[in-house]
This record gives C-alpha cells, structure tokens and sequence, in this order.
C-alpha cells in the first residue's frame, strides 16, 4: 500500500465512522458537529484528489456556510444537553431501508459505468472555472447557474415575507393605547 | 435627500472616528504625558492633588486648640453614621454651662469619603486630608478619636 | 546574498538526498509543525505584550513593567501561570465538546496559514485557490465558538456564542467581497502570483480608489471577524462575563486566548498580502534605484512589518473606539460597508476590465 492509499482509506474511514455517529448519536448538537468532521473528510477527499477549488468551496459552504446554519437552528429549538426523543422501532427499519436502498443504486450506477484511470491532473485554473460559469455554449453552466440564482432569490424573499409577518398582524398601535387610556381611567 | 445623507453621514463617521484616533496616537506617541505613579518607588516624592479625599481629619493649632463647637451638625449629615460627637458641659469662668465637645469619634472603616461632614460643618472644624495609607492588621485601630487629648475650642467661636 | 528560498530548498534538496520521497515528505511535515507552533509561540508572546503596552501607552499609563526590563517577560510569566493552573470542568457540562472547542479554534488557526507567504519562495502550500482556501477555512473559527459557547452550560456563554456566530457570518460577507476586489484586479486566487503582480507597486497604491475603499472596509471587517473591540459583543465583559470562553479556564483558556491573537496576526497578514504587497518590497515602477535599494531588506521583514503595523492599526481601534451594540453593529454591516463594498465591487469591475489602474 503506498502512502496515498493509506491517506485514502484514512479519510473514508473518517467520512464513515463520523457520518455513522452523526445519524445515531441521541445529542443532536454532537450529531452536528459528527456531520462536520464528516464535512471536512469529503473536503479533504478533494484535496487528496488535487480538486482544491472545489474543495474550498465544499468547506465554505457545506462547513462554514450549512453546518453553522444547523448550529443556529439547534440553537433556537432544542434545548441545552437533552437526548431526542428516541425514535419508533418501524421508523428506524424504514430508515435503514431506505439508507440501504440509496446505496444500492448507488453501487449500481458506479457498476454500470466503466470509470477509465486517468493520470492527467485536473486543469483547474481559476479564470477557466469562471467563464465556463458563465458560459452558453458547450459545456457552460451558465443555465444552471441562472436558475440556482433564481431558486436563492425566491428562498430571500420567503425569507423577508415570513420575516415580516409578524408586523402585519402586529396589533394597531392606535386601538392599544387607546384601550390602555381607557383601562387606566376606569 | 437620502442618498446625500446616507453619504454624509459614512464621511461624518469617518471624520470623527479620525479625531478620536488622533487623540489615542498623540498620547502614544508622547510618554511624557504619562501620569501612572509607581507608587511604593516614588513615596517620598508623591504628590497627590489637593482635592483628593483620604481621610477625615481635624486641625489643631499650636495652642492644641480646634474649631468644633459640638454642634453635631456633622454627626447628622453623614449618610453612614461615622461620626459620633460626645458632648460634654464645660463651666465658663462666668460660671455658666456651655456645651463642648468631649470626644469626635470618627470610624474611617465606614467612611466613604463623600465631604458631606465637611460642608456641613459651620465653624470649618474639620477637613479632608490626603493620606490614603490606611490599612492596618485590627480594625479597631480604625475608629478614631479626633480631637486631640486636653484640647479645646478655640476662643471666639460659637 | 543568502535568502529564505535557498534554505529551504538545500534541506529539502538534502533530505531527498538521504531518505525515500515519503520519509522526506514526513520529516518536512514535522518540520512545518514545529514551525508553525513555534510562530504561535512566539505570535501569543509577542502580540499579548504588544496589545498591553500600546493600551497602556494609549491611556497614559505604563503597562507591564516589573517583569524584566519594561515588562518584556510578564507574558511569559502568564503563560506560566495558566500552564500551572487548574483545567476546571464545570458540571453538568457536555465534556467530549467542552474540550473539542478549543482544538477547533487552534486548530483552524493553524490550517489557516499554510498558504501564506512569509517571504520570497518560503511557503508551506501554495495552492491555487489560495486566498480562497485561506476565507474559507477560517470561517470554521465560528464553528469552535459556537460549540464552547454551547457546550459550557451557561447562558452568558451561549449569547456570547450567538451574538459572536451572527457577527462573524455577516462580517465575512463585506471581508469576502473587500478579497475579491484585489482577486479581479490580479486575476488569480493564488497567493504568490498576488504578490507578484504587486512587484511594481502594492495594490493600494496602484488600485487607487478601489483599492482604498476595500482596504478600509477589510480593515473594518476583519476587526469584527476577530471579535475584538470596538466589535467585541461576543465577549463583552460588563455583560455577558466573558462570553463564549466565562467557563474556560488554564491552558483551555489559554488557547482560546491564543487563537485570537493567531486570528488577528492572520487576518493583518490577509490584509497586508492582498493590499500592502506582502513580501514584496516597496516598489514603484519598474528597475529603478528606489527599488533596488528596496530590496535589500528581506522580505520576511517586509511581511512582518506590514502585518505589525496592521495589527497596531487593529490595536489603535480597539483603545479609541468605545462598544458598539448589537444593533448598530449589525446595521453597520447590513446598511453600509455590505452595500458599500457592492458598490466597489461593480466599480473595481469597471476599472479593472478598462485597464484604469496602474
Ligand atoms: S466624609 Fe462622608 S461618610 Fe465620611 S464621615 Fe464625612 S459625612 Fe460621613
Ligand atoms: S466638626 Fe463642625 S459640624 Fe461637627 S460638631 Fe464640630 S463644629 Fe459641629
């Protein structure tokens, strides 16, 4: 075995066992922080496959950017050190099963297509990565691109509506102090 | 206009951000103006300021006499009860009863320094002294008699 | 003339020599890592003495000046102390995070600087995502907060962890917008070809007006991400005791102490790569005599002049300016640097598409 592939096995054995914890463990704040080690395993997988910028990018917003969103929600819901409820035997098979068939069909698709070697390093300079971002042609992502950006500003904007519900069906200022004058002259 | 404002505003924060900043670096560059005392090195030169408020202390002059007249005017304008005045009669050579003062008790460990004895005082019998080095291991050592053993009133004060 | 580069490629070129690729790889591996500690070392010393005296200069006042001659050894003497003293655990606390918190933060800090430049070809990684991996990688700091702050089991920690979480993800917004103003105006994400391009005249002076606005923003953003005063909600002393770190104490502490002066050496050492050239010499132009002479100082003093004076300039900010609330803490964000930094982003865009700058 060389060193690389004891690297390999190091960092899959990392992915794993934290993404096994982050599932099982009955602390859902630990549960999040497994879910980051898990993170930072696939992002240290695209390094050791020399792919760096989508390594970046797996860290800043997958770790940086979703698990600290987790981070905040756990915060504002659940409460300090407490174990979640423990979930319903039949719900655990059907997860299980679930998890299983995922893999499946993962497996087979890996089966199905013939992954040629390849030794060529990735050419992965930044300016190329740009324009093919913007891009029409062949091999542009400039669809793509445009529609992820589309689906964000719709999340914003839910975002600011639900924001600003509670305003709206926030009392009238006028009717409460008037029913507080009267309340203080009865 | 918004757009004005909005800009004015940045600039106006810029702006006085700077002048505080100027402020910082001048004293920075300038050691001198540094006013720390290194307070057990330098005890015999030490000045303190002339309002610092140490103690409560009355002046006797060179016939050990005082300005207090017992009037407890002190003892009742201090929030902490820290003054005591024990009055005594004294007989006049005119044979009358006066009233003076026999002992000005003062508890330096209930004192908080706060001058209203002083103001409150008619006959300016007592002021603040400056000596700050008060500790000691009893704290009975701390309620102190003022008025000086076999001292008494000085003439012409009522 | 004997350089930094030299050096490194004898020893590499020597241990190639002795052992096999991967033994070598490894001894330089071991080699880095006592480097690196070394600088944080070095970094908390250094930087916790220097933020005493410039307060204390810059309110009248001596500072530290017992220990050793003007005080130099009074760090020291800490660290000593929180060496020594004991590593409480509070009740009631989730340990296995408790203890984590502190290695993420350090650890983070560490990561951090492999893609720094400390002088000319004295690099440990210097990849081609660079200046990304260095903003990307340094946004898990919070992570390290949130989970003390979380973990402790006390209510002033976990506020200070919010506030501190909400802080740094809207600061970095205007600090990744202020990066990419310089990343337009070079071209590339890779740290040495930055400097590079900075060989006739850092970017300050050549992007002029962009530049300008971006480094002052940076500057602004960065003090916020390292939680320092005026910006120090997270750990507002009058308030929340000491925020995310009140139950920490003895070497936890200490590392949390340290990772925040690690995280301002490095986001002055961003600061001075992107805006102030780095390395690279003052230079104007092209193969004059001012650069020439220029080049006689190394360019590890350069660097670490410039990131100094940067740190200085944070230290300045933090002893003038008095707390910010929260609300007008995240108003400054929201209202004005983020719209402002959009703004040069769009006229950085312009100027460096019409070839405006230097
Ligand atoms: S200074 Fe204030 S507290 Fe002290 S004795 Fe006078 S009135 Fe009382
Ligand atoms: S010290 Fe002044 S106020 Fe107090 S009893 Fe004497 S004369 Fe009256």
């Amino acid at each position: 075995m060389t060193a690389h592939q004891i690297i390999f096995y190091c960092l899959a054995a990392l992915i794993l066992i934290t993404g096994l914890l982050s599932v099982t463990c009955p602390k859902v704040f630990r549960s999040a922080i497994f879910l980051l080690f898990s993170l930072i395993g696939i992002a240290g997988l695209y390094f050791w496959m020399e792919a760096e910028f989508i390594a970046a990018v797996q860290i800043s917003v997958y770790v940086g950017g979703i698990v600290v969103i987790i981070i905040f929600s756990i915060f504002l819901t659940e409460q300090a050190g407490k174990e979640t409820r423990s979930i319903h035997p039949v719900r655990t098979v059907f997860a299980v099963l679930a998890a299983l068939l995922g893999m499946i069909l993962t497996y087979l698709t890996v089966l199905n297509y013939d992954f040629v070697e390849s030794n060529e390093a990735f050419d992965l300079n930044i300016p190329r990565i740009g324009n093919a971002m913007v891009a029409t042609g062949e091999g542009g992502f400039s669809l793509p691109f445009e529609v992820v950006s589309i689906l964000l500003l719709a999340a914003m904007i839910g975002c600011i509506v639900v924001a600003m519900r509670s305003s709206i069906t926030k009392p009238d200022e006028k009717k409460l102090t008037q029913s507080i004058t009267e309340i203080d002259e009865a | 206009m918004f757009v004005t404002q909005y800009i004015k505003d940045v600039f106006g924060a810029i702006k006085s951000l700077g002048i505080g900043m100027r402020r910082t670096l001048w004293y920075f560059v300038r050691p001198k103006e540094i006013i720390t005392q290194q307070y057990p090195d330098n005890k015999d030169t030490l000045v303190l300021a002339e309002r610092f408020r140490g103690e409560v202390v009355m002046p006797h002059d060179e016939n050990n006499e005082h300005a207090c007249t017992g009037c407890t005017a002190c003892e009742l304008a201090c929030p902490n009860g820290s003054i005591k005045i024990v009055t005594k009669f004294d007989i006049t050579p005119e044979g009358k009863r006066k009233k003076a003062i026999d002992q000005f008790v003062y508890r330096l460990d209930m004192c908080t320094m706060c001058n209203m004895c002083v103001v409150a005082c008619p006959s300016d019998a007592i002021i603040m002294a400056n000596d700050f080095e008060h500790s000691v291991y009893d704290r009975t050592k701390l309620t102190k008699i003022l008025n000086k053993p076999g001292s008494k009133v000085r003439d012409g004060i009522e | 003339m004997w350089s930094l580069e030299n050096i490194t490629k004898s020893v590499d070129s020597w241990l190639n020599l002795q052992f096999s690729p991967t033994i070598a790889f490894l001894i330089e591996a071991v080699i880095i890592m006592v480097l690196v500690i070394g600088l944080f070392a070095f970094l908390g010393l250094v930087l916790v003495f220097m933020e005493r005296k410039v307060s204390s200069f810059m309110q009248i006042r001596l500072g530290p000046n017992r220990v050793g001659p003007m005080g130099i050894f009074q760090t020291a003497a800490d660290t000593l102390k929180l060496i020594v003293k004991e590593g409480f655990t509070p009740n009631n606390v989730d340990k296995f995070l408790f203890n984590l918190a502190p290695f993420i933060v350090m650890v983070v800090a560490m990561v951090v600087l492999a893609p720094f430049a400390f002088s000319k070809g004295f690099q440990i990684w210097d990849v081609n995502v660079g200046i990304f991996f260095i903003t990307a990688v340094s946004s898990l700091g919070v992570i390290g907060i949130l989970t003390a702050g979380w973990s402790s089991n006390n209510k002033y920690s976990l506020l200070g962890a919010m506030r501190s979480g909400a802080q740094i993800v809207s600061y970095e917004l205007s600090a990744g917008l202020t990066i990419l103003v310089i990343v337009m105006l070079t071209g590339s994400l890779r740290i040495s070809d930055i400097i590079n391009a900075q060989a006739d005249g850092w970017w300050i002076f050549k992007g002029h007006i962009p530049a300008i606005i971006a480094f002052v923003i940076y500057i602004i953003a960065a003090t916020a991400e390292t939680n320092r005063a005026p910006f120090d909600m997270a750990e507002a002393e009058s308030e929340l005791t000491a925020g995310f770190h009140t139950e920490y104490s003895g070497m936890k502490f200490a590392l949390f102490f340290l990772a925040e002066y690690a995280n301002v050496f490095i986001v002055c050492a961003i600061g001075a790569t992107l805006f102030l050239g780095g390395w690279m010499p003052l230079h104007f132009g092209e193969n004059n005599w001012f650069n020439s002479i220029m080049d006689y100082i190394p360019g590890i003093v350069w660097f670490f002049g410039k990131t100094f004076f940067l740190i200085f300039v944070i230290m300045w900010f933090r002893w003038t300016f008095p707390r910010l609330r929260i609300d007008q803490l995240l108003n400054l964000e929201w209202k004005y640097l983020l719209p402002i930094s959009l703004f040069n982003l769009l006229l950085a865009t312009v100027i460096a598409i019409a070839g405006w700058h230097f």
